[in-house]
């Protein structure tokens, strides 16, 4: 079977009779110079829509705040956007003569490895869509979700959705699946831009961009394509192309490195709104104690599933920065909490979050003072933090390259509180309140308007 | 149509987790301290002494009175020599072992895990940097040896 293109259409795309009928015009158009078109549809609208995941979710959230959902139930609720979201596309597609069928995840044959919330794609079972392709019918498969079958012959299978980007991944996944010419991600922006409009209101498209280059780009704020499907197009040599739905600008190509040798400087994002905490470790006498305390910040860290970024592990001293959704979590457990380390010479050591101690750091240190020396890890806190990148090829690696990231950033008044590097980007710590400005600081430095 | 199509299944994501780790050897890592309490400045003074010198450098790390960075061992002579005005300090005969675990920033606690694993090994990290899909720690030789034995051991399936 071939000619098959993917096309999958982001909540935008897809949030009123208006955006659905373009949607719907470009599958049919694609059907009409021969291709046989697989849709694949997110919820209907971004978050605050009825229909939206947030909207689902929080009608669980108002019968008692305090009260965590069941993954399962939550994952079952979810689907429910997709579901929707494809039943009206399929009738929109049948009111303009073209028949089509709608598709959960498990009935396209999505398999997955059964992790609620977050489940990863382990195979399909193309039949369904096959025999809906040779029909003549347009598959609309529900994007975000799979179904997780625990051993053969077992009734029905468990609903699981696949976590950020699931719609990106099932679109890439299909594509793979059945062998596509290739796979395109509507969206309403015209494709992957060198930064954020917001922040650089001429940053230009880009016409072509490597697998590395977008997974990096959209692992650090552009939210244009998925990594996971980026790396499922890359893994199966499927052309991926992101484009907007609603004008006719021919999008960004994401293509392997063999056939785009890429540029030196792709593009500058920022994300996350993040808090950075630096131990200040010189309390402990020996590298026995140190590593003993270190292992005690990253075994909590790993116990309480605390998402770490820009880490610093320096002789005295340990560094990272978290999402601020989850700075509640380190401060409940680290701040007070208490290491006893020593055989004969007992230490005692405490740590205290932030430069004044709280009432439960005192009580603490008053109440272990009867047992012996007290010794504190202070942790300092930066709040409100972002992170500029800089991502590109192996420009990355040129001399000098810090230097004029740093000078820029120092020339327009913004602190640099870390940096880290990678093999396609190089980011810095900055004050929230300045993220736009950086990003366009970088963005004119590095020339990126006259980017093609 | 064909009523009895073969149900071909594809395998697609890899698996959660750590999925390879390598180790690349030839690196020398580098410490400056001693560059007073508000080191901006000086900072972007030992910059220029390093770039000044044609020399790439990798894994830069601000700290509280100075900076550490990566630079190629065939570089810490001229690392050494651009940056003798300063408090520095070059250690040769480094590695970086590349924990190669896909999508590895939105898998929850899994970097917290991987370095808890390493120090737990009593071995001193002088790095730690990430990817999209990978973590990479600078340490010495020995100890990027046993660390990629250790993790390939343990894998850290994640659930």
């Amino acid at each position: 079977m071939n000619r098959i293109k993917v096309m999958k259409f982001g909540g935008t795309s897809v949030a009123s009779s208006e955006s659905r009928l373009a949607a719907a015009l470009r599958v049919i158009s694609a059907k009409e110079q021969g291709f046989r078109p697989v849709v694949v549809v997110s919820a209907i609208g971004r978050r605050g829509a009825p229909y939206a995941t947030d909207t689902l979710i929080s009608t669980l959230r108002e019968i008692d705040a305090n009260v965590d959902p069941e993954p399962r139930e939550l994952d079952l609720l979810v689907a429910c956007g997709e579901i929707l979201s494809a039943v009206i596309f399929t009738h929109t597609l049948k009111t303009l003569g073209h028949a089509a069928e709608s598709f959960r995840g498990g009935q396209a044959g999505i398999r997955t490895d059964g992790v609620y919330g977050n489940a990863r794609i382990v195979r399909i079972v193309k039949t369904s869509l096959i025999k809906s392709l040779e029909a003549g019918r347009i598959p609309v498969v529900c994007g975000f979700q799979g179904t997780f079958i625990p051993y053969e012959g077992a009734p029905g299978g468990e609903l699981t959705t696949l976590g950020r980007g699931g719609s990106d991944t099932t679109a890439a996944a299909i594509g793979a699946a059945l062998g596509a010419e290739s796979v395109e991600i509507f969206t309403d922006v015209d494709g992957v831009k060198t930064a954020d409009p917001d922040a650089v209101r001429e940053a230009p498209t880009l016409r072509k961009v490597t697998y590395d280059e977008v997974a990096e780009i959209a692992h650090l704020g552009a939210k244009v394509v998925h990594p996971r499907a980026a790396e499922i197009a890359m893994a199966y040599g499927i052309p991926l192309w992101v484009k907007n739905t609603f004008s006719d600008d021919e999008g960004t190509e994401i293509v392997s490195r063999d056939s785009f040798p890429g540029r030196r400087v792709t593009g500058v994002t920022h994300t996350g709104k993040l808090v950075y905490l630096q131990f200040d470790l010189s309390a402990a006498p020996s590298d026995a104690d140190r590593t003993a305390l270190e292992s005690c910040i990253f075994e909590t860290m790993a116990r309480y599933g605390v998402n770490l970024f820009m880490l610093d592990i320096s002789p005295n001293s340990t560094g990272f920065a978290v999402p601020r959704s989850q700075y509640h979590v380190v401060e409940n457990v680290l701040d007070g909490l208490v290491i006893p380390l020593g055989d004969a010479e007992k230490r005692v050591y405490l740590f205290q979050i932030g430069q004044v101690a709280s009432r439960e750091v005192e009580t603490q240190a008053a109440l272990l003072g009867g047992i012996g020396e007290v010794r504190r890890i202070p942790a300092q806190l930066t709040e409100g933090c972002t992170m500029v990148s800089l991502v590109g090829h192996e420009y990355m690696q040129q001399p000098g390259l810090f230097l004029r990231v740093l000078e820029s950033l120092a020339e327009g008044n913004i602190p640099a509180l870390q940096t880290s590097d990678s093999d396609f980007s190089l980011s810095v710590l900055i004050p929230e309140s300045e993220s736009n400005r950086a990003v366009k600081l970088l963005h004119d430095r590095f020339g990126l308007s006259g980017v093609e | 149509m064909n009523a009895h199509i073969p149900p071909t299944e594809t395998a697609f994501e890899r698996t959660r987790g750590i999925n390879r780790v390598e180790v690349r050897s030839g690196f020398a890592q580098v410490y400056v301290t001693g560059l007073g309490p508000v080191p901006s400045s000086s900072r972007l003074e030992v910059l220029r002494s390093v770039a000044q010198a044609g020399v790439s450098i990798d894994f830069l790390k601000l700290t509280p009175g100075g900076l550490s960075f990566l630079a190629s061992a065939d570089k810490a002579e001229a690392v050494d020599q651009a940056l003798k005005d300063f408090d520095a300090q070059v250690l040769r005969g480094r590695s970086i072992v590349l924990v190669h675990a896909v999508n590895i920033r939105d898998e929850e606690g899994l970097i917290a895990r991987i370095v808890r694993e390493v120090i737990s090994e009593n071995i001193a990290i002088d790095h730690v940097g990430d990817m999209h899909d990978r973590l990479l720690l600078v340490m010495d030789e020995a100890g990027a040896q046993r660390v990629q034995s250790r993790l390939n051991k343990v894998r850290l399936e994640v659930s």
